[in-house]
């Protein structure tokens, strides 16, 4: 039976308003248990969200910094830093590595009023699509990794991974200082972290200190196979190889080039942190790479951090673990700077926090507006671990 | 130009193995299987997992991912594929859904994996092989490129002169030119379609094995980007045509490793699959394929 257009679109309308009714009543519920998140003070439960990947292509840099941010509530909720009984709990949910899947989550995110700041997704492009979302909401939001431009927008926006840009110059001075002068450079250039590197501030750092780019080798994400470019490279048999490559890539990039026969000095990126050269074997053995944080680091804070890290865990910390952690408490350092866990108080927190600079198990942390700057460490991996060559509290 | 030509031959020897188990299940039992490039990486990943616990060399390492392969796609057939062409109307639909139900099938091993290794690359480090390199007339390779090259040349040739002379090929070629008149010929078309997906399978595996022992390391995503150059390489030679992958899978190998020679790295893909549509705007039915949309 056919039912007339206006009944149809009153079923409709009636349909929405119980959808309406009952999200507004599930929040409500919500609210209830776990405080609104725009009221001013600091309440017992203070929730957080970590919308990341735990899945998909770099599920490593979600569950990394998902790992250190637990390991920083436990330890922030354990001594009491923001009060007698006061909690931070987070709920991980997974974008696996889908933009869609990081936008609705966002969406839902930041509707929920009970939510008081969001951990965001750690691939650049998922940040830079739910970036504009959370200033919309208001909602204050710090990402680990994400270095696309387009992340660290507005005033809600935060990022506790310093570019990996703002640090190579380690890798530039380390090369200059070895009078390793020759020097070819093999980047991805579909990747917007190396691309930047390999077109634009590495051939600047080199100019600077009088080294000499060879060969400029550019690939693509998609590239498997590097038997040609390497070869090209092991003919003109340079100083030192500046490699920026993902971590499959590496791994075969630099078999293949030692394959090639190159002895020479391979400079990676903190990609390789994190044990990803151990499939290279002894292939991967004395390359040299900038990194933001290495267990090797030998401060207290970062002592600490790897020993607690490794009971919670079983196994050593990865730099973004390290990231997560160092974001998580700048979090609580500016719940208790602003004297308050609403989503505005936060978000003045953060910046308070952010002009005045903190120690962190990544090292003296520093800020340009709401983006974290590190000193960075220059390590070695030897094989079966990471060596300090130079920075840090070596 | 004859070391880029080596290198050509040695990552169109990849692309031929990786290609031919999805071109024989295509153009004969008609399954355009999109869980290819996932039976190619598990394959692989279930030769890393063992050679983490025993320390195998180089050809049980090959024989575990072959084995992995060829199980994981009689799998596939016995419990997605078989049904799904049992309760097919007709043959489009059929091929519609396959081809969805492969994409279904895929996220399965691609989510283990990625569980597993957090989508961090992986190996046979376990394994006892080291590649050794030596020089011949001034070509650089490794014993990794040898054996790549003589099994993908090997393989290739064999499977295309078995498709075209044997009993069994010449039934799978008659169930791909008219299956309803192949089963009145006496032609089990089931058992030939679980022996042709165990075939297809075993061949990823190989490939996934070979390429991990080339490349040193593959992530979980790997089979994908492998995925589109082979339904890339199918196209070019001509659907139905083994000898049209063999030449496909070179032509492809040879274009990527001339823009990489060329220092334009990132035009590789721009300029093979250009050349590709170049191609199938003159030979809509790729360069060797029948003119009439017919499997051999």
């Amino acid at each position: 039976m056919r039912v007339p257009h206006r009944w149809r679109r009153l079923r409709r309308a009636t349909a929405c308003a119980l959808v309406a009714v009952a999200a507004v009543s599930m929040s409500g519920c919500d609210a209830a248990q776990g405080g609104i998140a725009t009221e001013e003070g600091i309440p017992k439960e203070i929730k957080l969200l970590g919308v990341r990947d735990q899945t998909g292509p770099v599920a490593y840099a979600g569950i990394g910094g998902a790992r250190g941010g637990k390991l920083a509530i436990a330890e922030i909720n354990r001594s009491g830093f923001l009060g007698d009984g006061v909690k931070l709990t987070i709920k991980e949910i997974d974008t696996a590595g889908s933009i869609e899947t990081a936008s609705a989550e966002m969406a839902q995110a930041t509707a929920d009023r009970t939510v008081h700041a969001i951990m965001g997704p750690t691939q650049g492009q998922q940040a830079a699509t739910v970036a504009p979302m959370v200033e919309r909401a208001q909602v204050p939001t710090i990402f680990t990794q994400a270095g696309s431009d387009g992340v660290v927008i507005n005033d809600y926006t935060f990022r506790a991974t310093a570019p990996m840009a703002s640090y190579y110059n380690l890798a530039t001075e380390y090369l200059a200082d070895k009078g390793l002068g020759d020097v070819s450079v093999l980047y991805n250039a579909t990747y917007p972290t190396f691309a930047e590197i390999g077109e634009g501030s590495f051939p600047k750092q080199a100019d600077r200190h009088g080294l000499d780019i060879v060969s400029s080798t550019p690939v693509q994400s998609t590239t498997q196979d590097f038997t040609t470019p390497v070869r090209s490279i092991a003919g003109e048999d340079p100083d030192a190889v500046v490699m920026l490559l993902t971590e499959p890539q590496s791994v075969t990039a630099l078999t293949q080039l030692r394959q090639a026969g190159y002895d020479g000095q391979v400079m990676g990126t903190s990609v390789q942190g994190g044990g990803n050269l151990k499939e290279a074997g002894k292939h991967g053995e004395g390359v040299i790479y900038p990194t933001d944080f290495s267990p090797a680091l030998t401060g207290e804070k970062a002592r600490d951090f790897v020993a607690a890290f490794q009971q919670r865990f079983g196994r050593k910390p990865d730099v973004y673990a390290a990231e997560g952690y160092d974001g998580m408490w700048w979090l609580a350092r500016a719940i208790k700077a602003s004297g308050s866990a609403s989503r505005e108080g936060i978000k003045r927190g953060l910046q308070q926090v952010a002009k005045e600079g903190f120690d962190g198990v990544m090292g003296e942390l520093t800020f340009e507006g709401n983006d974290m700057r590190v000193p960075g460490v220059l390590v070695r991996w030897n094989g079966t671990s990471e060596e300090l060559v130079s920075g840090g509290a070596s | 130009m004859a070391q880029h030509i080596l290198n050509a031959v040695a990552l169109g020897s990849v692309y031929l193995v990786f290609a031919l188990g999805m071109a024989l299940a295509w153009s004969t039992i008609g399954i355009l299987n999109f869980a290819h490039g996932a039976t190619f990486m598990f394959s692989a990943f279930t030769a890393h997992v063992v050679t983490q616990h025993v320390a195998l060399p180089m050809p049980a390492v090959v024989l575990v991912a072959v084995a992995a392969g060829a199980l994981i796609a009689t799998l596939t057939q016995v419990l997605a594929f078989g049904p799904i062409m049992r309760r097919a109307t007709d043959h489009r639909s059929a091929e519609l859904r396959i081809l969805i139900g492969g994409i279904g099938v895929a996220a399965i091993p691609l989510a283990i994996a990625e569980r597993v290794t957090a989508s961090a690359p992986f190996g046979f480090r376990g394994s006892t092989y080291q590649a050794q390199v030596f020089e011949i007339a001034g070509l650089r390779m490794t014993t990794t490129v040898l054996v790549i090259v003589v099994a993908g040349i090997g393989i290739g040739v064999g499977v295309w002169r078995w498709l075209a002379t044997s009993r069994q090929g010449l039934a799978l070629r008659a169930i791909g030119v008219d299956s309803e008149t192949a089963s009145l010929m006496g032609v089990d078309r089931s058992t030939l379609a679980l022996g042709t997906m165990a075939t297809a399978g075993a061949l990823a595996g190989l490939a996934g094995a070979l390429l991990t022992f080339q490349l040193g390391a593959i992530a979980p995503a790997s089979g994908d980007q492998l995925l589109i150059k082979a339904f890339a390489i199918v196209v070019l030679g001509g659907l139905g045509s083994m000898g049209g992958v063999i030449v496909g899978a070179f032509v492809l190998a040879g274009a990527e490793t001339f823009v990489l020679a060329m220092n334009q790295g990132t035009w590789v893909d721009a300029v093979s699959f250009g050349l590709i549509f170049a191609v199938l705007l003159l030979r809509p039915q790729g360069l060797f394929g029948r003119k009439e949309v017919r499997r051999t």
